[in-house]
């Protein structure tokens, strides 16, 4: 990146070498860091105009005066060098980077700063910093990476859902989404969960990143205007550099597996347990009951003992269906890529292939990209660039994303009663499988098939054109367009696709998002001293997205397996929606000596979502900076390298709401049809006056670097106002609605920010380098409407309450946790007792004994890396951490009720705990079997109120990576100009007392297939 | 220098081109799914289609898809739950809230379901008082009496389940909250959506207005009505208009209308084979109006459909076959009725089809059969919606068998004094269903016309609203556990959803909720 630059400069001294007398001196110019050549490197001979810039293979020759000795190699990001010539005429320089962070740029709304300018909340994250991690989708991989950025997996689907918030919930309604953009485009990154989670960030391989850039504060996502509120990722790709073309191959494989098994009883166990709790009740044969309920009571039970029976029950054999359906699943990823130019054009051309299979066979993700991002200097003031993206994924899909179906293995594994034999003894599935669940899931993961291929083009064009020397236009045309297309077959041969002999689906979504921006860039500076850039724009994006969808039954045999062979349609679908945003926006910067900083921005933006009336917004942001560091005080302070001071306000706006929201419709949906006749109904209310919901944030941070930057960093505190909540707000049912998007209400999110970067030891060739980050955020609903303390229909939305956070866009944000108090179990009795509003105990509370509990948003998080480097070896430690949500885990809690409600496993841990006899202190109720659906007459279930509820805080050795680098040196001989292997796990270790699979789920857990860990090795090449 | 003012020129003319063209931009986009409310009422297929989707919610889970039978009969005393799927218990078991609301979380409930239906009706009776261009007199009064019926339906059902029936309230004015709220004006507008407040109207108000639009309905259809018992028609609307009767208490009203409901062609008495075949038919011949399943997209699916509630088999052809849940099945009482028990009829017994059952001569007993061991124990099941209409958990659900119009003559004459007229209506039911005569006096009549109806209606959902408009009490110690259930008990009506008493001030809440 830093070598694009130089250009102009090997222009200017072309003209100027010999004119004076003197000796040639020729040498090569190459980089420290990877050990290649620098093409555009100055070469000039000190305390003179004399030099040259090195060519693209970092040579020069330059004619040295015979009274100067003394060359000045300098080049943008490296440490100028001095070299004294001496007698030599040949003379080999190496360039160090220049380490200083706060020289880096940092991208930022529609253009570049110097870091040490930037004034608003942005975090940077380094392509370097994610590559070769084995996720789909670089969001995953953001996980712990910048403070405020909390990113949580939906699940271990390879290439599934990412739900990732920047700051916190913003938004009860409408949508948390950030806004991504890669190169300028602005993605649509709504998922389609019809069959599989295609995650739409997937479209790109996360090796192709140069660097990431997190608007936090509103005041710099400001410039984004109404997309805005959630915060701003901006994705910049690799770029070509020039030079002689360079090849890099990269390579990994490896494998992943279930980071957890949970531990469930065997078939004499849960025989045991049943029994006892039929005894419990008093029923008169509990033997033969519990014997019932696994299917394996005989059919001459009337005549056995008790003892006989009993025999049978603890004789039963038991099976680990865990283990069979879930195991170990094979990763890989290859890429070539190749970059280079001349001084006219530059190219970054790659390929690669990545393939990913998931816990759970067949899952898994296959995908294949090509990239070429081009550039072209068509003349000293028009340069023409472009960047197309290919991608296409392909994945197997599961039987189903989540949910307690019988079919889905996720759901089935740990909860089917584990006496019933996978297979029988000729090897063919066993199909008789008693209890509740009783289909073979091991045969329904094997004969359903079902797949979805996606298939993405991102790209864009842009000219800029430079109108004066300082005032530069740019012009950008991308296009962002997804076809995904999904087939599903549930095979005759398992019980869904029996009793309509197969059932296939089809489906697709085709996406097309148009965008345009056009940009003029100014700048000046007065008595190089009041520096001033402005900058003008216009925008327009408009996003279609349409659909079909059929289904049929009635298949010849399971071997047609394509929607055409099925006799009877059972639907077909379809859908189209649609919506536009255009806007205009300005920016202005200003600075004094580079000490005193100020940015003013304002976007006036329309969308085509909102009500006639209130179509347009206009959100303004202002910044301020002290370069503390550049006063004159510090500026020779051996402690004290940088330090800043920034202030800023701004306000962004949402309009992540359906496409038609504002409107009153009638629709005609399938279910108004009545008797073979179209029916029409009212689905929609209008609101002509539904305008933005705005995030007005006040932010204050702090840049600090000490001792050269061996200690670096920002703190930022801030405080985030989402206003005018685009809430639904409820109608009575009796007014034939339910509710209509309305703007009312406050939502808070404040909090503290904290990132640390250290060079903890750097001595004789050994270095151990860490960077921490944390993220406080108080979330807090500030007001709701009419004076209401909460939402009539939702009463988890709360005022003074945090709200949780939504698992998938679209969804809403779940309320806080508004549930009666457990209070563990009647030590006499063993009944389940709950508080109520009076603290007293009771077996039946009420409505009125619910109190508040937290959510499933956790208020602490951040990421701890350590890095030790010695000679060509590199160890990186990587972890991730969560502290404080509360969440309602839909597998656990099946599995917690003990098989009581329904015939289901359980754990052995909450078997354990559960009373057994007067006495026992413990929070698992009595086992009742299945008296009364498993509970105790007149009072709730054991799973009701904040019984069930869990900590999901954890602690994860998130990365943990051994690289060696070969020497280049001993490299040269084998045509290699870099070669670097390394041992990857991830995953490997979490620290959490969570009883469920993994406390890292988004949604209502149940079903869901859990994360995985994964082991690799690796190999870089460069040649 | 010139050439330098060009440039600018041209960029900064392309530039502000091209603004202004973006910012012309309309930026409106129209969906291409729906259309705007205002104008989707003003065609006569526009009417047309709006009216279907009024029939189309009665199909919905929370109605007849499910809960008016079902879930009815769960709260009854007709039969036990299996925990097949673990569905109906809590109902079967009377505990506290599980009776006709919605449970966080199920999606619709039956009071939004019914009240979204009465909304849609009033919309469209709105838009025909004042005319719809293009539309024949005809067609305004058919669309006027199929929705003065579906109102009527929709009330009716809403108020014998959320209040007391006017033959027994109890305590009236201190337990009794009161009818159901009743809208007649349609909402389409934010204004009325958010102020509108209603208040319940009294139980007497309710009613009358379901027998002014059930009049209505008779009137307005005896003009034109649509083919076929999946649509209103005159007969449907005296046959509703009999049971309103019945259950207003108004003895004389409900033989008039019981009458002119069986001289209607809307549906047929059957009896015998014909009356077993007619329960094996797609469309039941005796149905005076019955919610239709068209297609299997319709379908209620595995879950909650009737199918799979009452039974685990996919169809009669073959019992091995996996089909639904099988989750309330028939219990003692009503087992006895038919005399039914387990009956190997074949080797080997672990084959489903190798089982049948022992019946009596009352030919309702081939209305059950045993069911598999897909899902565990095979037990005696209900096999009055299986598969009817060709594919599985779709079948169309009567509203009102004509056969009902012989036992409300028959309880209505009883109460009239007329013992002789109610005695041989009777009889001559029972001989129908292959029963023999009976000899009775006084109140056994009653009693045994309330039996009659409970072994005719045992699945379709009228025991627990015949118990209700008598004020008895539900005996449920068949269960275990289980006790008896007082006519006192609060349990006997429903809370009214939580979400609309809190959002509506004028809203009682029903006792003890």
């Amino acid at each position: 990146m830093r070598k694009v630059l130089l250009l102009g400069l090997a222009f200017l001294f072309a003209a100027a070498s010999a004119f004076a007398q003197g000796r040639v001196v020729t040498g090569k110019v190459t980089s420290g860091e990877d050990g290649l050549p620098i093409p555009g490197a100055s070469v000039i001979v000190k305390g003179t105009t004399i030099g040259t810039a090195t060519d693209l293979d970092g040579n020069f020759s330059l004619n040295v005066p015979q009274d100067n000795n003394v060359l000045v190699i300098s080049f943008v990001g490296s440490v100028t060098q001095e070299v004294n010539v001496g007698n030599r005429s040949q003379i080999n320089v190496v360039l160090q980077p220049d380490t200083r962070s706060l020289e880096e740029v940092i991208v930022t709304g529609y253009g570049t700063q110097p870091k040490r300018e930037v004034t608003g909340a942005v975090s940077s994250v380094k392509g370097e910093a994610i590559k070769n991690l084995p996720m789909q989708s670089f969001d995953r991989a953001l996980q712990g990476r910048a403070a405020g950025v909390q990113v949580r997996s939906a699940n271990g689907l390879p290439g599934g859902a990412v739900n990732i918030r920047i700051r916190g919930v913003g938004s009860v309604t409408a949508g948390n989404e950030p806004l991504f953009i890669v190169d300028g485009v602005q993605l649509n990154n709504q998922g389609n969960a019809s069959f599989t989670q295609a995650n739409p960030l997937a479209f790109l391989n996360p090796n192709d990143i140069e660097s990431m850039e997190i608007l936090k504060d509103a005041a710099s996502a400001a410039i984004y205007g109404s997309q805005a509120a959630n915060g701003v990722v901006i994705i910049t790709t690799k770029k070509g550099k020039q030079g002689k073309a360079r090849f890099e191959f990269n390579a990994f494989g490896g494998e992943t597996q279930p980071m957890k098994f949970l531990d469930v009883l065997n078939g004499p166990e849960w025989y045991a347990m049943r029994r006892d709790g039929l005894r419990n009740t008093g029923n008169t044969a509990p033997e033969a009951n519990a014997l019932l309920a696994m299917g394996r009571r005989p059919d001459n039970f009337a005549t056995l003992s008790a003892a006989e029976l009993d025999a049978i029950g603890l004789g039963l054999p038991s099976y680990d269906w865990q283990r069979e359906v879930m195991g170990r699943g094979r990763l890989q990823n290859y890429e070539l890529n190749v970059s280079g130019g001349d001084d006219k054009t530059t190219f970054f051309v790659s390929g690669s292939y990545d393939y990913q299979e998931s816990s759970f066979r067949p899952v898994d993700f296959e995908r294949g990209t090509f990239r070429t991002n081009l550039s072209h200097k068509a003349n000293d003031r028009l340069t023409l660039e472009t960047s197309l993206n290919l991608a296409t994924v392909t994945q197997n899909t599961p039987f189903s994303i989540d949910g307690s179906f019988l079919g889905n293995p996720a759901f089935s594994a740990s909860t089917v009663l584990p006496h019933n034999a996978i297979r029988n003894e000729d090897g063919s599935f066993n199909t008789a499988i008693a209890g509740v669940l009783n289909q073979n899931i091991a045969l329904v993961n094997e004969f359903n098939s079902g797949r979805t291929t996606t298939n993405s083009i991102v790209g864009n064009t842009s000219a800029t054109y430079k109108i004066l020397d300082n005032l530069v236009y740019r012009g950008l045309v991308g296009v962002d367009y997804r076809l995904i297309i999904e087939n599903r077959y549930r095979d005759p041969r398992t019980p869904d696709g029996a009793g309509v002999r197969g059932r296939a689906t089809a489906a697709n979504d085709w996406r097309t998002r148009f965008i345009t921006t056009h940009t003029v860039n100014w700048n000046k500076s007065f008595n190089n001293v009041h520096n001033l850039t402005a900058l003008a724009g216009f925008e327009f994006v408009s996003e279609t997205r349409e659909g079909l969808n059929a289904e049929a039954i009635g298949f010849p045999t399971f071997q047609f397996r394509y929607i055409d062979s099925g006799a009877t349609p059972e639907f077909v679908g379809g859908f189209w929606t649609g919506y536009r945003r255009q806007g205009a926006f300005v920016n202005a910067n200003y600075n004094y000596k580079e000490k005193y900083l100020f940015t003013a921005t304002a976007r006036y933006d329309g969308s085509s979502r909102f009500g006639a009336n209130t179509q347009y917004g206009i959100f303004p942001s202002v910044r301020a900076g002290w370069n503390i560091a550049m006063e004159d005080f510090l500026k020779d302070s051996e402690t004290v390298t940088d330090l800043k001071l920034r202030a800023s306000w701004g306000r962004a706006g949402n309009d992540q709401i359906g496409n038609f929201a504002a409107r009153g419709l009638y629709g005609a949906p399938t279910a108004g049809n009545y008797a073979g006749n179209a029916g029409i109904r009212p689905t929609s209310l209008a609101n002509l006056n539904l305008g933005w919901e705005t995030n007005e944030t006040i932010n204050i941070g702090l840049d600090y670097g000490f001792f050269g930057n061996r200690v670096s960093g920002s703190v930022d505190l801030f405080d985030q106002r989402t206003k005018d909540l685009l809430l639904d707000q409820p109608i009575l049912w009796t007014n034939g609605f339910s509710s209509i998007s309305n703007n009312v209400g406050e939502l808070m999110n404040k909090g503290i920010e904290v990132e640390i970067n250290t060079i903890n030891i750097d001595r004789g060739g050994f270095q151990w380098r860490t960077a921490f980050n944390f993220t406080y955020i108080r979330n807090e609903i500030v007001r709701l409407y009419d004076g209401l303390e909460f939402l009539p229909a939702n009463p988890g939305i709360a005022v003074g309450q945090p709200v949780g956070n939504p698992a998938f866009p679209g969804q809403n944000a779940p309320g806080s946790w508004f549930v009666a108090e457990y209070a563990g179990v009647n030590p006499a009795t063993g009944r389940p007792m709950w508080y109520d509003i009076n603290r007293n105990l009771t077996y039946l509370p009420i409505a009125a004994d619910r109190v508040y509990f937290g959510s499933n948003l956790a208020p602490y998080y951040g990421g701890f890396n350590n890095t030790f480097s010695y000679k060509g070896f590199e160890l990186t430690a990587f972890f991730t951490y969560e502290y404080g949500a509360i969440v309602s885990d839909g597998q656990y809690n099946f599995l917690r009720e003990s098989g009581t409600r329904l015939a289901l496993n359980g754990l052995r841990d909450v078997v354990d705990r559960q009373w057994t006899n007067p006495g026992d202190m413990t929070d698992i109720p009595r086992n009742v079997g299945n008296f009364n659906g498993g509970n105790e007459l007149r009072s709730q279930g054991r799973n009701f109120g904040s019984a069930a509820l869990l900590k999901a805080d954890f602690i994860r050795l998130a990365q943990v990576q051994l690289g060696y680098t070969f020497n280049p040196a001993t490299l040269r001989s084998l045509g290699l100009t870099r070669a670097r292997v390394y041992a990857q796990g991830v995953n490997l270790w979490t620290y959490s007392d969570y009883p469920g699979y993994d406390p890292e789920f988004v949604g209502a857990g149940t079903g869901q297939v859990p994360i995985v860990k994964s082991y690799q090795i690796g190999v870089q090449l460069g040649f | 220098m010139k050439m330098k003012k060009y440039i600018v020129k041209y960029a900064l003319g392309l530039l502000i081109g091209f603004g202004t063209l973006v910012s012309s931009c309309d930026l409106n986009v129209d969906p291409r799914q729906s259309i705007d409310a205002s104008q989707a009422l003003d065609t006569p297929d526009g009417v047309e289609a709006a009216v279907n989707s009024v029939y189309a919610r009665l199909r919905q889970t929370t109605n007849y898809g499910r809960n008016l039978l079902a879930l009815s009969d769960a709260l009854a005393d007709v039969g036990r739950t299996t925990s097949n799927s673990g569905r109906l218990i809590q109902e079967n078991n009377n505990q506290p809230n599980a009776h006709f609301n919605s449970i966080p979380g199920s999606g619709l409930s039956f009071w939004q379901n019914s009240y979204f239906a009465i909304n849609e009706a009033n919309l469209i009776l709105d838009a025909i008082s004042t005319g719809v261009t293009g539309a024949s007199a005809a067609q305004l009064a058919r669309w006027e009496g199929e929705l003065k019926f579906l109102r009527a339906l929709y009330y009716f059902d809403l108020v014998k389940v959320y209040a007391y029936i006017p033959t027994a309230i109890y305590q009236p004015g201190v337990v009794d909250e009161g009818g159901v709220p009743m809208p007649l004006e349609g909402s389409i507008t934010s204004d009325i959506a958010f102020t509108r407040n209603s208040p319940r109207s009294t139980i007497q108000q309710n009613y009358t207005q379901i027998v002014a639009d059930l009049n209505d309905a008779i009137r307005l259809l005896g003009t034109s009505s649509r083919a076929g018992v999946q649509f209103a028609s005159v007969g449907a609307a005296q046959g509703l208009l009999a049971r309103v009767y019945l259950y207003m208490g108004q003895w004389q009203n409900a033989v008039t209308a019981s009458t002119a409901a069986l001289a209607s062609n809307a549906g047929t008495v059957l009896s015998g084979q014909a009356y077993i075949d007619g329960w094996r038919a797609s469309i039941h011949p005796e149905s005076m109006f019955e919610v239709r399943f068209q297609i299997a997209g319709e379908s209620i699916g595995v879950n909650e459909s009737l199918q799979s509630s009452y039974t685990v088999l996919l169809n009669l052809s073959n019992k091995n076959a996996q089909g639904g849940w099988g989750d309330f099945v028939p219990n003692q009482t009503v087992l006895n009725f038919f005399g039914l028990a387990p009956r190997q009829i074949g080797e080997p017994a672990t084959n489903n089809n190798n089982w049948d059952v022992t019946r009596n001569s009352d030919v309702r007993a081939h209305l059950y059969t045993t069911g598999s061991t897909v899902r565990g124990a095979r037990n005696i099941e209900c096999i009055k919606f299986i598969s009817k209409a060709g594919f599985a958990y779709g079948d169309n659900v009567p509203v009102i068998r004509k056969s009902e119009m012989r036992l409300i003559r028959a309880e209505a004459n009883y109460q009239l004094g007329n013992t002789g007229d109610a005695l041989t209506e009777l009889n001559a039911f029972k001989g129908l269903r292959g029963l023999p005569a009976v000899t009775l006096t006084g109140e056994a009549i009653l009693e045994e016309i309330l039996l009659e109806r409970f072994k005719e209606f045992a699945f379709e959902g009228h025991r627990f609203f015949d118990l209700k408009r008598y004020g008895r009490s539900i005996d449920k110690r068949y269960l275990a556990g289980g006790s008896i259930i007082n006519f006192d008990d609060f349990r006997i009506l429903p809370p009214l959803p939580q979400r609309e008493v809190d959002g509506n001030v004028n809203l009682n809440q029903n006792r003890g909720y």
